[in-house]
C-alpha cells in the first residue's frame, strides 16, 4: 500500500457509480443464473432420486467430485471451448457446484414427508406421481430453499474468482485494486459482494415465508 | 358389508402374515379388531383399501371383489385413519379435511364448506380451519384426521390404532366422541387396537386374534368380558374384566328407592334445585357421590355406592337433581340378577344402533 493513499477514495467511487452498478449487475448474472439453472435441474434428478433411489449414490459422488475441483481450474480447462473471459466458462462450472448442494438438498426434501403422511395420501387415492406433485414437492419447499440460500452466497463469492480468467463481475475490482495497490476498489468490491449475498438471502428468506408459511422451525 | 373370504397375506420372503382369515364386517356397525403386536391385525384392515394385497382369498365390499376396482376409486370412497393422523403438514386443517372431496372433483368453496361442517362436527372450533396441523395438540390433530377420513361421506372407515398415541385422558374423550359420531352417522367401521379396553368400549362386535390373523374369539364385548372362548382369551382381556363387564350395563338396571332424611346418622344436603351437595353427620361433611341411571353404567352406580360414606348412591337426573338412591345391598343384587347379555350402555350418550 502507498504511503499517504487513503483507505477509501471518496471521490472515486462518486466517480464510478455507474461502473460499479454496472459490474454489479454483472456479477448477479453470472453468478444467480447458474443457481436457477442448477435447481432446475436439481429437481428432475431429485424426482428420479427418490423414484429410483439406486441412482443416488452415484450421482451424488458425482457432483461431489465436482465440487472438489478447483474452479479456477475448471475455468481454465473450459477456456478452449467456451472461450476466455466470456460468461459461459465462469457459467458452466457454477452451475455444477449449485447443483452439487442442491441436490442432496432436494433428494432430502422429498424425503422429509413422514411416512404415515406418505401412507394417509395413498389411503385417500393419491396415485404416485399425483402424490409428489401434492405431497412431497411442497413438502421439500423449505429443504429447496435452505439449499438455495446456501448456493447463492456461494456462487456469488465463486464468481469473483473468474476474474483471474477476464470475467468475474466484481471480482474484477479486486484484481484491478491489488495490480495498482489501490485499496478503494478493493473495498467497495468486498462490500458490493457482500450485499449482493445480503440482498438474495433476504429475497429467499422473503420466499419461504410466502411459499412454506407452514414451515416455521421445520428445515433452516 | 365387508366380506373376507381365506383372505391370506404371505409375505415374499415366505413369513406368513394371515393365514385365511373368513370374517364378515356388517355394515352400518362398529368391528373391532384386537390382538397383540403382530397378530396381523392392520395386515387385515389395508387389505380393504388394497395398501395390501393378499396373496390368497379374496376381499369383497358390498359383493364386489375389490381386486377388481382400480385402487383410487376404491379408496376415496373408504375412509382411513391412522395413528399420527398423517395430516399434510404444509395444508391448513381446513385444506387437509378438503382432500378426498377435491380429489373428486369437488370445487374448491364446496369442499371448504363440506370441510367446516366437519370440523365442527368432530368438534373443532372454527378458528382451527386456518391454521397448520404443527399448530395443534395431538388430540386436534386426531379429530381432524377423523374429520378428513369422513370429509366424502365414505360409507366405510377404517381406523388404525387412531387414538394410541395420545394421552388417556384426550383417548376418552376421542373414544366418547366416536361413539357419539357413529350413533349419529351409522358407518361401517373397521377398527384395529391393541389395547382390550378400547375395543369392548368402541365395539358393537370385538374379534379377538391369535397370531397370523386367526380368530380366536368373535363376539359382543360383554360376552367376550364373561364367557371368554379360552383361557388365552381369558389372559388377553386382564384380571378385572368381570368388574369392566359392568361397564357395558346400564345403571337403570339398579332399582331405586325413595331417599330417606338420613341414612345411619348421615343427612343429605339438597341446594334449592334439589341438587345435592354434602353428606352431613355431625360436622363432618362430605362430597356427594352420584350417578345417572339414565346415562351412566352399573359401574358408575357400584362406584358411587362404594364411595358414599352414608352407603347409599345417590341417583340424579340429567340436570343434577336428586332422583332416588341405592343402597349397596340393592346395587349388588342388581349386578347378580341378570348375565345375560343386555343392550351395550357404554360410558357416555352411546344409543342403541340396532
Amino acid at each position: 500500500m502507498l504511503d499517504g493513499e487513503p483507505l477509501v477514495r471518496w471521490r472515486w467511487l462518486g466517480d464510478h457509480l455507474g461502473y460499479l452498478a454496472g459490474l454489479t449487475g454483472d456479477h448477479a448474472v453470472i453468478a444467480l443464473v447458474p443457481v436457477l439453472i442448477g435447481l432446475l435441474l436439481a429437481l428432475p434428478l431429485g424426482l428420479a432420486c427418490t423414484r429410483w433411489p439406486r441412482l443416488y449414490q452415484p450421482l451424488a459422488a458425482v457432483f461431489n467430485v465436482v465440487y472438489a475441483l478447483p474452479s479456477l481450474a475448471v475455468f481454465v480447462v473450459l477456456i478452449p471451448y467456451t472461450g476466455l473471459a466470456t460468461r459461459e466458462t465462469v457459467m458452466v462450472p457454477l452451475t455444477f457446484y449449485a447443483l452439487a448442494v442442491l441436490l442432496p438438498t432436494t433428494v432430502d426434501g422429498l424425503r422429509a414427508v413422514p411416512e404415515p403422511v406418505r401412507q394417509a395420501a395413498t389411503a385417500m387415492g393419491y396415485g404416485p406421481w399425483h402424490r409428489l406433485a401434492a405431497v412431497e414437492l411442497p413438502s421439500a419447499v423449505p429443504y429447496l430453499i435452505a439449499g438455495l440460500r446456501v448456493a447463492a452466497v456461494s456462487s456469488i463469492s465463486l464468481a469473483a474468482i473468474g476474474a483471474l480468467i477476464g470475467r468475474g463481475g466484481l471480482g474484477y475490482l479486486f484484481v484491478d485494486g491489488f495490480q495498482r495497490t489501490f485499496p478503494t476498489p478493493i473495498l467497495a468490491g468486498i462490500v458490493l459482494v457482500a450485499l449482493l449475498a445480503l440482498v438474495c438471502d433476504l429475497v429467499l428468506v422473503a420466499a419461504r415465508r410466502l411459499l412454506a408459511p407452514w414451515a416455521a422451525g421445520v428445515a433452516r | 358389508m365387508i366380506r373376507f373370504e381365506g383372505a391370506a397375506k404371505r409375505h415374499p420372503d415366505g413369513t406368513v402374515a394371515v393365514r385365511g382369515l373368513d370374517l364378515e364386517v356388517p355394515a352400518g356397525r362398529t368391528t373391532v379388531l384386537v390382538g397383540p403386536s403382530g397378530c396381523g391385525k392392520t395386515t387385515i384392515l389395508r387389505m380393504v383399501n388394497r395398501m395390501v394385497v393378499p396373496t390368497g382369498g379374496r376381499v369383497l365390499l358390498d359383493g364386489t371383489d375389490v381386486a377388481t376396482l382400480p385402487a383410487a376409486q376404491l379408496r376415496r370412497g373408504i375412509g382411513y385413519v391412522i395413528q399420527q393422523a398423517g395430516l399434510f403438514p404444509h395444508r391448513r386443517v381446513i385444506d387437509n379435511v378438503a382432500t378426498v372431496p377435491r380429489l373428486l372433483g369437488w370445487d374448491r368453496k364446496r369442499a371448504r364448506a363440506r370441510a367446516a361442517e366437519l370440523l365442527e362436527l368432530v368438534g373443532l372450533p372454527p378458528e382451527t380451519a386456518r391454521r397448520y396441523p404443527a399448530q395443534l395438540s395431538g388430540g386436534q390433530q386426531q379429530r381432524v384426521g377423523v374429520a378428513r377420513a369422513l370429509a366424502a361421506d365414505p360409507p366405510v372407515l377404517l381406523m388404525d390404532e387412531p387414538f394410541s398415541a395420545v394421552d388417556p385422558l384426550v383417548r376418552a374423550g376421542l373414544q366418547e366422541e366416536l361413539l357419539r359420531l357413529q350413533a349419529e352417522l351409522g358407518k361401517t367401521v373397521l377398527f384395529v387396537t391393541h389395547d382390550i379396553e378400547e375395543a369392548v368400549r368402541l365395539g358393537d362386535r370385538v374379534v379377538v386374534l391369535r397370531e397370523h390373523g386367526e380368530i380366536a374369539q368373535l363376539a359382543d364385548p360383554h360376552t367376550l368380558l364373561t364367557a371368554p372362548a379360552d383361557a388365552g382369551v381369558a389372559a388377553f382381556l386382564g384380571r378385572d374384566r368381570g368388574l369392566r363387564g359392568l361397564g357395558l350395563r346400564p345403571a337403570a338396571e339398579v332399582p331405586l328407592a325413595k331417599l330417606e332424611p338420613a341414612y345411619d346418622g348421615w343427612q343429605l344436603t339438597l341446594d334449592p334445585e334439589g341438587r345435592p351437595v354434602h353428606w352431613v353427620h355431625g360436622g363432618r361433611s362430605h362430597p356427594v357421590p352420584v350417578f345417572d341411571p339414565a346415562r351412566d353404567t352399573l359401574r358408575s352406580a357400584l362406584d358411587a355406592a362404594v364411595l358414599a360414606p352414608s352407603g347409599h348412591a345417590v341417583a340424579v337426573d340429567a340436570d343434577g337433581r336428586a332422583v332416588g338412591a341405592a343402597s349397596r345391598a340393592a346395587v349388588v343384587a342388581a349386578l347378580a340378577e341378570s348375565a345375560a347379555p343386555s343392550p351395550q350402555a357404554g360410558a357416555g350418550a352411546q344409543v342403541n344402533h340396532a
